[in-house]
């Protein structure tokens, strides 16, 4: 601590801090990154390094070695990236606009019964392990759904993920099993950057499962994580990571998810920075894509299909322009209503005369006639032995 | 003494009887009489034996009336191996003829059809013949030289292969057995399967690509024995898939094999010298193809269809609907009880066929139907509805798997990704599922879960009641029949056989209504699906 204030007032000076603060404090501690949002690094730091009751905090930032810190994670290739570094990715900023998260994305009786969640704010920094600078993260979308997926929603999942990778555009996800794990997976067989967010230090493998893909990401493209090397993963700090993944992407698209999922609360925070919140819906009847139904129906989120409706939405405006989908358009589309109701009488088997054709359509003979004649240009009809009947009957 | 009893067997179904060729040699009007329901080509067997005695050792007795009388006599007798129990027969009775004498008969069994100049040819059926002249306390068999290997399947019979007439009265005798030419290869030709079965041999799941969720169902139909339906647009890899299942079936017991021996022995199909057939069978027979050649039948003999001769294997009818009706109709019966009975007149055979049914539909009649847009499809609404009516009825109504085949879009390989699972994993895992299944039902009459009777699972393999309680549901909404039902127990246990459950739970009930749904919202778990896969 003594060391610190004798370096003085250099940005180096602001990174050690900051390393002390990312190492000490849980993820998500709202209190000191407001403090860091207000007072700069330093100070929040000198501020939480007064002992409290009923807190370790300060015990615990003093135990930080910062030096120490950053050489061993350079040693595993790790490197921690602040605010005011080229590549700090300035979305992350916005997390310090928000307020914490409400539960904006469950249901009444289970916002109720469950805890509030306490946390949010820009991170001190994040340690970031992998090659790809996070600044392309600028244009990246997130796809995040169920671990519990189903077939349905992991080719959905697929197919979302490998358009966006054809079109350039970065995927980021957690490192979970389900969506997350084949939104990555998707992208890197398209040949597209893909970015993990982790809730445990970049260095650990969470779950055992994906150690593969994960060493994969760190060593051609990036893992993210706000925590520092060598920390394990709980439960509140899935919750934690969650807000830097919607925070580093323009937009979120939710998979599948059930009334409970962990994904939900990602779209919460996508909201709440006014990203853009995107729900692929499932069959009705299947409780893996009930959260998602949840959120389209509240009016957060846009429903989307295809990875080209992602593109739309995030994209700036003009760009990625979505055709809209429509069956496909018959010569009789074009006919007016007279001609529609003519058209209607005209027999294909046999011929009929213009006075029934009339009568039968309740319009005048003069209309009639003229209907008759223009459809018979049109090739619709035929004349024949003085009656009508439909053009190629015979 | 005046007459002499040899025996040789007949075959209704795969099952053989034994006969008694009974022949009598005393002075009279001279002739020749063939009595004991024979039909046409073993009555010409009277010729047949004249010439091949007069032509490889001794003399017919021409100057008296022979009697030749096969019992018992109401069972229908046909084809040409009895040939060889006549001949020897004629040989013992004839008092002229005083080297073979009728007690040197007793205890053999003669098989085999006699060429004029007193040949053995062999005949088909030697199998199935040789294990009921086994079960029936008869030792020592003479069989057609080409043939003994397939004869000596047998355990505990003494084959004799031979060449001729002469060699067998040789050895009978205990005198030197004669040279003697070797006999020409069976006239009867293999009922060829549409696809040569070469092209199959070097197949591997490995080789497809995604569908994992297919990849699954095929597992768990071939741990449990479940007919299987796959249903979507052309090309998007159905018969791949499908040719790559009897590639995932453990090999045969020796049990099975030689059933399913028997049954190609019965047919013809045999090739020389194979021994017993240890890989499960594969059979696709074109949806042109009559009813006589897939379930059995024809001219003559009645021949055990592709349905038998898939027993313990597989069958896969590509194109089902286009299947005509008659023989999609007579499906019925070997899928619901496991095997076929083809009745003619009088006579009627039954043969085993309990093979796994895999059918394949297109998703329209071009075949070109799939997802949002309708894909490439060019078929109007009404010729599409009429082609999925054929995709309903009584056969689909007995599959236990029916699964959507999505077009995917390729997936280049990663490094980071396990390699693909080939077959031999699927395999090994599909073994330890029917291993599962063997010791549950090793006091029952079946194997594989497939064909445990609904009753008996309600009775005495019960799901859990959380499990029974979801199936329950699905059946008060009128999402599942009763029928359903039961096919939804089996899978449940299967499913559970394939994860190593003791006894299935929700998890396993859910998997098996999604597996047995067409409804293509009904998507299964991407854990479960992925676990076989990894």
């Amino acid at each position: 601590m003594s060391g610190l204030r004798s370096v003085g007032g250099t940005t180096e000076d602001d990174r050690l801090a900051r390393v002390v603060l990312s190492a000490g404090i849980e993820p998500g501690d709202i209190t000191t990154s407001r403090l860091v949002r207000d007072l700069g690094p330093r100070a929040a730091l000198a501020q939480q390094l007064v002992p409290k009751p009923d807190s370790g905090l300060a015990e615990r930032l003093a135990g930080v070695d910062p030096a120490r810190e950053l050489e061993r994670a350079e040693q595993r290739g790790i490197r921690f990236v602040v605010p005011g570094d080229a590549e700090w990715p300035s979305g992350l900023d916005d997390l310090d606009e928000v307020d914490q998260l409400d539960h904006r994305c469950r249901t009444p009786g289970e916002s109720r019964a469950s805890e509030p969640v306490t946390f949010g704010g820009t991170p001190p920094g994040i340690w970031v392990r992998g090659p790809m600078p996070l600044t392309e993260l600028a244009t990246s979308v997130a796809v995040v759904g169920s671990r519990a997926a189903s077939v349905y929603g992991v080719e959905t999942a697929r197919a979302i993920a490998r358009h966006l990778a054809l079109s350039r555009v970065p995927v980021v996800s957690g490192g979970a099993l389900g969506i997350d794990v084949v939104a990555h997976d998707a992208a890197l067989r398209a040949g597209g950057a893909t970015v993990a967010v982790l809730a445990c230090g970049v260095d650990r493998v969470y779950p055992e499962k994906n150690r593969a893909l994960l060493a994969h990401l760190a060593a051609e493209y990036a893992v993210v994580s706000e925590q520092p090397p060598g920390s394990g993963p709980t439960q509140l700090r899935f919750l934690a990571r969650n807000r830097l993944i919607a925070a580093l992407t323009r937009g979120t698209v939710l998979v599948e998810a059930a009334l409970r999922s962990g994904a939900l609360n990602t779209v919460g925070w996508a909201e709440q920075m006014s990203r853009a919140v995107m729900g692929v819906p499932g069959p009705v009847t299947s409780y893996t894509s009930a959260g998602v139904h949840q959120c389209l129906r509240r009016g957060g989120a846009t429903l989307v299909t295809h990875g080209s409706e992602v593109l739309e939405l995030v994209g700036g405006s003009g760009e990625h322009l979505v055709e809209v989908p429509r069956g496909p358009e018959r010569p009789r589309d074009r006919l007016s209503a007279v001609e529609r109701r003519v058209l209607e009488q005209v027999p294909s088997a046999a011929t009929l005369a213009v006075d029934a054709i009339a009568s039968q359509s309740l319009l005048h003979v003069r209309d009639t006639m003229g209907a008759l004649s223009r459809l018979e240009a049109k090739g619709f009809v035929d004349r024949v032995d003085g009656g009508w009947r439909l053009a190629g009957a015979g | 003494m005046a007459f002499a009893t040899a025996r040789s067997l007949a075959l209704k179904g795969a099952d053989g009887h034994v006969i008694d060729v009974q022949v009598d040699v005393s002075p009279g009007v001279v002739g020749t009489t063939l009595v004991g329901r024979v039909d046409k080509s073993l009555s010409e067997a009277r010729d047949r034996v004249r010439m091949a005695i007069n032509n490889d050792c001794g003399r017919w007795p021409a100057t008296k009336r022979v009697t030749v009388l096969l019992s018992p006599a109401d069972l229908p007798k046909g084809g040409t191996h009895y040939d060889l129990a006549i001949a020897v027969a004629v040989l013992a009775a004839d008092t002229s003829c005083k080297d073979l004498t009728a007690d040197l008969l007793d205890g053999w069994a003669f098989v085999g059809e006699l060429s004029v100049s007193g040949g053995l040819r062999p005949v088909p059926g030697v199998l199935p013949m040789v294990i009921a002249a086994a079960a029936h306390g008869l030792t020592r068999v003479f069989v057609p030289e080409p043939q003994a290997a397939e004869a000596a399947l047998v355990p505990g019979m003494t084959v004799f292969g031979v060449r001729s007439l002469a060699q067998v009265s040789a050895v009978l005798r205990g005198a030197e057995v004669p040279e003697a030419s070797p006999v020409v290869a069976p006239s009867a030709s293999p009922l060829a399967t549409w696809r040569g079965e070469d092209r199959l041999a070097g197949v591997d799941l490995g080789d497809v690509d995604g569908l994992e969720d297919v990849r699954y169902a095929v597992e768990v139909a071939a741990a449990g024995g479940h007919p299987l339906m796959l249903v979507g647009p052309r090309g998007s890899g159905k018969t791949s898939i499908a040719e790559r299942i009897p590639t995932i079936l453990p090999d045969l017991t020796t049990e099975q094999s030689l059933e399913v021996t028997a049954l190609h022995s019965v047919a013809g199909t045999l090739p020389d010298g194979s021994g017993l057939l240890r890989r499960p069978p594969w059979y696709a027979p074109h949806h042109s193809a009559s009813g006589a050649s897939v379930l059995g039948g024809g001219t003559g003999r009645v021949r055990p269809g592709q349905v038998s001769l898939a027993h313990h294997g597989v069958l896969f009818l590509d194109e089902f609907p286009h299947f005509r009706a008659d023989v999609v109709e007579a499906m019925r019966q070997p899928m619901e009880c496991g095997e076929v009975t083809i009745a003619r007149g009088e006579e009627s055979a039954t043969y085993p066929a309990r093979s796994l049914v895999v059918l394949a539909a297109n998703s329209c009649p071009c075949g070109g139907f799939h997802g949002l847009s309708g894909g490439a499809c060019e078929c109007s609404p009404v010729q599409r509805q009429h082609y999925l009516r054929k995709l309903s009825g009584p056969i689909v109504d007995r599959v236990d798997i029916w699964m959507e085949v999505r077009p995917q879009a390729r997936m280049p390989d990663v490094p980071y990704a396990p390699p693909r699972e080939s077959s031999a994993d699927v395999r090994a895992r599909v073994a330890e599922a029917r291993e599962r299944q063997a010791r549950r039902y090793r006091d029952c009459d079946w194997l594989l879960n497939a064909a445990v009777p609904g009753p008996v699972i309600d009775a005495r393999w019960p799901l859990t009641p959380e499990a029974q309680g979801l199936v329950d549901r699905e059946l008060a909404d009128g999402r599942l029949t009763r029928r359903g039902l039961t096919r939804v127990q089996r899978l449940a246990w299967t499913v559970a056989d394939c994860a190593g459950v003791p006894r299935p739970g929700r998890a396993e009930a859910a998997v098996a209504l999604a597996l047995r749904s067409s409804d293509p919202s009904r998507s299964l778990p991407a854990d479960v699906v992925a676990v076989a896969a990894s």
